[in-house]
């Protein structure tokens, strides 16, 4: 049985692999030709998204640790094309400020892979091993442009707020490992072990949430956010907001698979509540806005919150259109801060919405992207965004949430204004200061024109991904 | 019904058409014969399709005169489906017909970032065209959304000196509505799927959806929204105003020309059929609104100091009427309010082409710096009143004819809305007086130099005068094109249903 397990996890391998040889690389040879490191970066991401899209491992379950089934394999394939699109936003980036050694893209591997573990942890030390590479590994990146200031400042209040989540979390994995006697997610999760000890359960269960919330930014947990979002470097973020976001809402996803009976439904509430909070929130806060990346931050947490919105109905309709929507938001929001990255050339991004005056006639390709992907986060079609929503709002009224689906609309209302305020400023402002920007080479082009495409394919085409989605979801054994 | 991908070609051909403007945007003029050539062979298809289909004698195939159909996002029940009756032909022709118009009354106005400009004015032909062709909900949702964005950024970027306060205020107002209409068109579709266990989109299947009273009322309600803001209908017409004035011409056109009748085709095609009993409910509220939307808008009319803000105006006022006519519901009034669309089409554009002429020569739309303008420019003026007239409905020409219909169909069932509508349509006969008075008599004001029609703007006002005189003089034929999809409209018993569903009996 051992013998053909490291097949189930190759694409797992594959990551930590091609990270470790990055690293080795530094520590061999005292500059590594940046061009070396990116491509063996995008080859261990290849490799590993190819087999998890072509390898059918032989268990879905790997040493009763990892879930390594076709849910595991959908996000798997997302975070190889999240990690693939934010290595090409990035290099040209890296190398303007001088950061692209061997541990930035290091990290981005490790990253990437914390990000996989966690979504196909099957136990709560899994989860936590995954979580903590994440976590540390994004320290480290937002941190790694050490002349910025905002930057250093940024990191430091991402790495204490995030250490407090992790203390919540961790206290959360060890109640629940107290009363149920096991690690295993699922069953720890069934009445057959905890028994009658409900309450204690669901205390533990907030504690988690707690931890996730934190991570995932959902109000009121999200205060972190736009300080880290405007103090990041833009494809460092673009990484953050898509991959570490999509990774956490797996495992949520995960956990509420296996809730069950009463745990459910006292969970529901405050699933409802969260997510009407966030949505409201985050819509409401980022109207008055003047920074980009901070009006980006909350538009991000607006969009978590849609997911949020959908999550009740997970048992029913809801996970497809999630699934969805996951692989939308990440386009998105990759194509929106890589972009923006692609546009700051100097130290600090290009942040302040004057800035943006008149840059769509300056910079009309990238500027084209930004707006595009703008776009589709407004929910306007032809996008990803536009179907994706569609999919929530039909999943949330499939299950009877009709308040909170109109929370939901009145909020996608509110955020039109300021997706459309930025778009206007591009657009429709005369051009102020001329702002340098990053030599589009053949990375950023490939970068943009994939995000494009993505967004555009799934706009228009979208029964291929969701065809391939409803499969996914009909091989889970919870919903079949 | 044999599969053609004629309604398909004649959507996307302007879109194509925009995509290829926008790549030759360092050559302005090579752009604007793309364009120009683009809208022609669509207004050449669109034409063709007279030839194509028999006009009138469509019944035996269930009143489509043309329809095509196949799986989009299949495992939703979402399909690509476009049908043609005598409506849509009639609208789709107007679309293509002033789009085309509109390239060529830019051909000097617009010279700043000319390639893009052309790409957003196609772009909304094929939302428009779109719009007025799908027969499948989530489809007509699509096209709806899709014409609003190229109208942003043509207010946005070519307008005039507000523009930017008017286009987020017109932004705001459509996609509000346009939201709400998403989520009750996606609780429609769950409640069917979820009633009758098929989850489809299909006009024709939705409107048999089994709803109880109330949530019919409150979708109606949604879908109405949405439609009433684009129509506008008081008081949701708050927008229309400034967008109107800060438009460029052609913006003003496309807006005014196109967008006003998809929310009226939407109530027509979609808002009614889909719930019949709670439109029945609606029609006095309707019927109230209509009337003091033309009284209301009349009586601002005439306090305007902007040539521009005083043609809005009317604008909403027109529509109030249209709407009265929908809100009777008998196949005279709807046949009126279908031809008086057109009839809006043609001369409210003429008049917004006329203010953007004037506009070119002056630089100004304040009736404080005109007057006198029949002694320098008499062709100008001479087209200026000629469809001043037809505004205000002179007998002859086309408004004419719709409003007589809309009127002696509201005689029949409610002689108080007949006499009320006919007062209105007094107060439209002093404020477009006014707008006469005030631009082409009196004292000179103008200092400038003013040139009369070039020989490219007489072309465009004198194919507009035509067309405003075949339909008042000659209505028949277009009449007759309403006759069989109004048939079915307004059939008792399964209103649409039985129209809609015939093209498309196949399983889904």
């Amino acid at each position: 049985m051992m013998g053909n397990d490291w097949i189930t996890i190759l694409p797992y391998l594959f990551i930590a692999g091609g990270g470790t040889l990055i690293f080795c690389a530094g520590a061999f040879c005292k500059r590594p030709p940046a061009a070396f490191l990116l491509a063996t970066a995008i080859l261990s991401v290849l490799c590993a998204g190819g087999s998890a899209a072509f390898l059918r491992p032989s268990d879905t379950v790997f040493m009763q640790l990892m879930d390594v089934g076709e849910f595991a394999r959908y996000f798997t394939l997302i975070f190889s094309v999240i990690t693939l699109i934010t290595l090409l936003f990035s290099f040209q980036y890296a190398r303007s400020r001088n950061f692209s050694g061997d541990e930035f893209y290091g990290l981005i591997l490790f990253a990437a892979l914390g990000m996989m573990l966690t979504a196909a942890a099957a136990n709560w030390l899994i989860f936590f091993l995954g979580l903590e590479l994440l976590s540390v590994s994004f320290y480290i990146m937002i941190a790694v442009h050490k002349s910025g200031t905002l930057s250093i400042e940024a990191a430091l209040k991402y790495f204490i707020m995030g250490t407090a989540a992790t203390a919540f979390l961790v206290f959360g994995i060890a109640m629940m490992y107290g009363l149920t006697g096991t690690l295993q997610m699922g069953a720890g999760l069934s009445s057959a072990l905890y028994g009658s000890r409900e309450t204690g359960v669901l205390a533990a269960l907030a504690f988690i949430l707690a931890g996730i919330g934190f991570k995932l930014s959902i109000v009121p947990f999200h205060l972190w956010t736009p300080d880290v979002y405007q103090g990041g470097p833009a494809p460092v973020i673009a990484f953050l907001a898509s991959g570490s976001k999509v990774a956490l809402f797996a495992v949520l996803l995960r956990m509420c698979m296996h809730l069950q009976g009463p745990l459910w439904e006292y969970s529901m509430p405050a699933i409802w509540l969260l997510a009407a909070v966030t949505m409201a929130a985050g819509t409401v806060t980022a109207l008055s806005q003047t920074r980009v990346k901070r009006l980006l931050a909350y538009s991000s947490i607006a969009q978590i919150g849609f997911l949020f919105m959908t999550l009740p109905a997970v048992k029913e309709q809801g996970l497809p259109a999630m699934l969805y929507y996951l692989a939308a938001y990440a386009i998105m929001d990759l194509g929106v801060f890589g972009t923006l990255g692609t546009l700051s050339a100097g130290p600090e991004d290009l942040d302040d919405l004057e800035s943006y005056r008149g840059i769509g006639y300056t910079h009309p390709y990238r500027s084209a992207i930004l707006a595009f992907s703008l776009f589709s986060l407004a929910g306007f079609p032809p996008t990803a965004g536009f179907v994706g929503k569609f999919l929530l709002f039909r999943a949330v009224l499939q299950s009877g949430f009709v308040v909170l689906a109109l929370i939901g609309i009145l909020a996608a209302i509110i955020s039109i204004y300021f997706y459309m305020r930025v778009i206007m400023v591009m657009y429709m402002r005369p051009a102020g200061t001329h702002c340098t920007v990053l030599v589009a080479d053949i990375t950023i082009r490939l970068a943009a024109v994939m995000v494009f495409m993505l967004i555009l394919w799934m706009g228009i085409m979208p029964s291929t991904l969701f065809d391939y989605i409803t499969r996914t979801v009909s091989f889970l054994p919870v919903f079949t | 019904m044999p599969q053609s991908s004629l309604l398909s070609i004649i959507i996307f051909l302007p879109l194509l058409g925009g995509l290829a403007a926008l790549g030759v945007f360092s050559q302005p003029r090579v752009s604007r014969w793309i364009a120009a050539i683009a809208a022609s062979g669509d207004l050449a298809l669109v034409i063709l399709l007279f030839f194509l289909v028999p006009g009138g004698h469509a019944a035996h195939n269930g009143g489509w005169l043309m329809a095509e159909d196949y799986p989009w996002l299949q495992s939703l029940g979402i399909r690509y489906s476009l049908g043609l009756d005598g409506i849509s032909l009639m609208l789709i022709l107007l679309t293509a017909f002033l789009a085309l118009l509109c390239i060529l009354v830019s051909w000097r106005q617009i010279n700043t970032k000319v390639g893009s400009f052309h790409f957003f004015l196609l772009a909304t032909q094929t939302g428009v065209l779109g719009v007025f062709l799908a027969t499948d909900l989530f489809l007509f949702y699509l096209f709806w959304e899709v014409q609003i964005i190229p109208v942003f950024f043509l207010v946005g970027i070519w307008g005039h000196e507000k523009r930017l306060a008017a286009t987020m205020k017109f932004i705001l107002f459509t996609v509000s509505g346009s939201l709400l209409m998403l989520i009750a068109l996606t609780a429609l579709y769950v409640i069917h799927g979820t009633r009758t266990g098929i989850y489809t989109f299909s006009l024709a299947r939705l409107a048999s959806a089994p709803l109880t009273d109330t949530t019919g009322i409150f979708l109606f309600a949604a879908f109405m929204i949405a439609f009433a803001v684009k129509t506008p209908i008081i008081p949701l017409h708050i927008w229309l105003p400034d967008t109107h004035t800060e438009a460029p011409t052609a913006g003003s056109v496309v807006l005014a020309g196109l967008l006003l009748k998809t929310g009226v085709y939407g109530i027509l095609r979609i808002a009614f059929p889909l719930f019949p009993t709670a439109a029945r409910l609606s029609m006095p509220l309707l019927l109230t609104l209509g009337l003091v939307g033309l009284f209301y808008a009349a009586w601002i009319a005439l306090s305007q100091t902007n040539i521009k803000r005083l043609i809005a105006y009317s604008s909403i006022a027109h529509m109030g009427l249209i709407i009265i006519g929908l809100a009777i519901w008998k196949a005279i009034t709807v046949s009126g309010a279908v031809l008086q669309m057109i009839n809006h089409g043609l001369t409210t554009s003429a008049l917004f082409i006329l203010v953007g002429i004037l506009g070119e020569r002056i630089d100004s739309r304040k009736f404080a710096d005109l007057g006198g303008l029949w002694k320098k420019m008499p062709v100008f003026s001479a087209f200026f009143l000629f469809f001043a007239m037809a505004s205000l409905g002179l007998p002859g020409l086309n408004n004419f004819v719709g409003e007589i219909l809309i009127l002696i169909g509201a005689f029949t069932v409610s002689p108080l809305v007949a006499i009320l509508g006919f007062c209105g349509m007094v107060f439209t006969l002093v404020y477009v007086l006014r707008l006469v008075q005030d631009s082409l008599f009196g004292r000179e004001k103008a200092a400038h130099p003013l040139y009369d029609l070039t020989i490219r703007e007489g072309w465009v006002l004198g194919v507009l005068a035509a067309a405003v005189l075949f339909i008042g003089l000659h209505p028949g034929p277009i009449l007759r094109l309403f006759e069989t999809p109004l048939h079915h409209l307004l059939s008792e018993g399964g209103p649409v249903a039985v129209h809609l569903a015939q093209p498309f009996s196949g399983p889904s």
